[in-house]
């Protein structure tokens, strides 16, 4: 079916994931097991089911999948109201980050129904029976839903997000027109700029799980990108010089999980295309 | 699939540092598809227009010039793209650096092996009394 | 007591195929057959630089039911190659980004390859 809009949820699903096995090429600390299900209270007038990826770091246990029935009569409309009902009502022990509850922090991005979201976004009607909820792909798993995020902020960075200036500094501020501003923030306002640095795109980026070390992903391109875009950043051509190398920036194979998953609309793959395109500008 | 771990630490983040190359091959790839439309297309029709010849006919349409000159276009730029798309695949599957440098060198060697085989075949045909 | 090392969350096992996903490993899962084709297309011309001979003999292989199942492999990844790269080239110049067109053109590639393919195929066995 089309796809209109990232937050647009396909009506039916041929396939729900990938047919490898469940533990497909997992390392032995990595398999996952079974867990425990957690039954609905007595009373419940609306069960809905939520499997959810846990992992005790003190237990010395593999991490497992709890199944949480939850009563969503009483609770919010929203994934991350089922996570805060189930930490106050159900099993206080299961971790998550969260913030704002309104999509602008990017704190409780995650791996929802096989796609990552923000689960303060992403309302329960509309999700599968059972709803899978994992953390964000391919990272080192602090506890339960918290991925470690040290690796994506040294990539973010490596490719050095602040304005940088040759000449000396101007009597007033450094000024821009309303469509060089554009450029940044989007006429429809998802510009480059209002990323939020939660991840989705990155973690949901197979090039970046093949070779995450040395690929870029993304999430730090369509940042690189916002500084290249910017008519006041005067070091286009470094900031070229460090991008162009073949893992870096050309291990996007413009796969477009990226613009598929992004919980703002946001398009990192076309900022990505960018960037190679004003590289191969400067050859010819 | 197994890769190294992502460093932990982001002071190793630069690791090897940026090669300053790339876009030379992410072009050539582009250039060679190009160049493979228009290409693979008359290879589709020729096959379809010459499916119940014979073995003379058949070498008779190789020995036209164009048709010649063409199939020798197709192999050369055939060869590059199957050669720079098969080392991306093993350089984003293959993290033992010696199997991937061996891999690719052996995809360059076989790439070139292949297009000199088909073009020498062609001309054989072509050239032949 | 706390292990070594954290569990690495799972990827390619758990993440929902999505157009996207999918039709780029089918471009890659095309071009490999199609690289075995190209060892096939210089295989023919070899044989058909050897004699008639040779050529027959090829052309017998081809007429099996292995040979025609790798020819019609060999077609239809030609054509969804060739047409999914034409997609890539629109991207690399910057055109068809917004989502409804990846996702318009995702299907265009998938029914025009499809189309191609049987239009090939009826084409050459009509003679």
């Amino acid at each position: 079916m089309l796809i209109r809009s990232s937050e647009q949820q396909p009506r039916v699903t041929l396939l729900r994931r990938f047919p490898v096995p469940r533990n497909f090429a997992l390392a032995r600390e990595s398999r996952i097991r079974r867990g425990r299900t957690w039954q609905a209270p007595a009373g419940a007038k609306r069960v809905k089911r939520f499997e959810i990826y846990r992992y005790d770091p003190d237990s010395g246990e593999n991490p497992r999948i709890d199944t949480f029935e939850v009563d969503v009569g009483s609770c919010g409309p929203m994934v991350l109201d089922v996570l805060i009902k189930i930490k106050s009502a159900i099993d206080s022990t299961l971790t998550f980050r969260r913030s704002c509850r309104e999509g602008i922090c990017g704190s409780c991005a995650m791996n929802i129904d096989g796609s990552n979201w923000l689960a303060c976004t992403r309302p329960v009607a509309g999700t599968a029976e059972p709803t899978t909820i994992y953390p964000l792909n391919r990272l080192r798993v602090i506890k339960d839903l918290v991925p470690d995020l040290t690796h994506l902020y040294a990539q973010y960075a490596l490719i050095e997000p602040w304005l940088k200036t040759r000449g000396p500094a101007p009597e007033r501020e450094r000024l821009q027109s309303p469509a060089e501003a554009d450029q940044l923030n989007g006429k429809d306002g998802k510009g480059p700029a209002a990323c939020i640095l939660c991840f989705c795109c990155t973690a949901g980026c197979p090039s970046h799980w093949w070779n995450g070390r040395r690929f870029l992903g993304p999430a730090a391109l369509l940042q690189a990108w916002r500084w290249l875009a910017d008519t006041r950043d005067e070091a286009t051509a470094e900031r070229l010089d460090a991008l162009e190398d073949p893992f870096r920036l050309y291990r996007c194979h413009t796969i477009l999980n990226c613009t598929r998953t992004c919980p703002k609309g946001l398009n990192p793959g076309q900022a990505i295309a960018a960037i190679k395109q004003k590289i191969a500008q400067r050859r010819s | 699939m197994e890769q190294a771990d992502n460093p932990s630490s982001p002071a190793r983040v630069q690791d090897l540092g940026s090669a300053r190359e790339g876009v030379g091959q992410w072009w050539m790839q582009r250039m060679t598809a190009v160049a493979l439309i228009p290409l693979t297309l008359w290879l589709v029709a020729s096959f379809l227009q010459h499916v119940a010849d014979d073995y003379a006919a058949l070498t008779a349409w190789l020995r036209r010039p164009l048709a010649a000159v063409l199939m020798v276009l197709l192999l050369m730029a055939l060869c590059y793209h199957m050669a720079l798309g098969l080392k991306v695949i093993v350089e984003d599957y293959v993290h033992v650096e010696r199997v991937k440098v061996a891999s690719v060198a052996l995809i360059h060697l076989l790439s070139v092996a292949l297009a000199v085989a088909g073009i020498f075949a062609t001309l054989r045909i072509a050239l032949a009394g | 007591m706390p292990r070594a090392l954290r569990p690495l969350s799972p990827d390619l096992q758990i993440y929902r195929p999505q157009l996207t996903s999918v039709l780029s490993i089918t471009h890659r899962i095309t071009g490999v057959v199609l690289s075995a084709g190209a060892f096939l297309l210089v295989g023919w011309l070899a044989s058909a630089a050897a004699g008639p001979d040779d050529y027959a003999r090829l052309h017998a292989l081809l007429g099996t039911g292995f040979g025609l199942t790798a020819m019609l492999a060999w077609t239809f990844a030609l054509f969804y190659h060739l047409c999914n790269g034409i997609r890539h080239l629109f991207w690399d110049a910057g055109r068809g980004f917004e989502l409804e067109a990846i996702y318009a053109s995702g299907w265009a590639v998938l029914g025009a390859s499809i189309a191609l393919t049987a239009a090939a195929w009826i084409l050459s066995s009509r003679v």
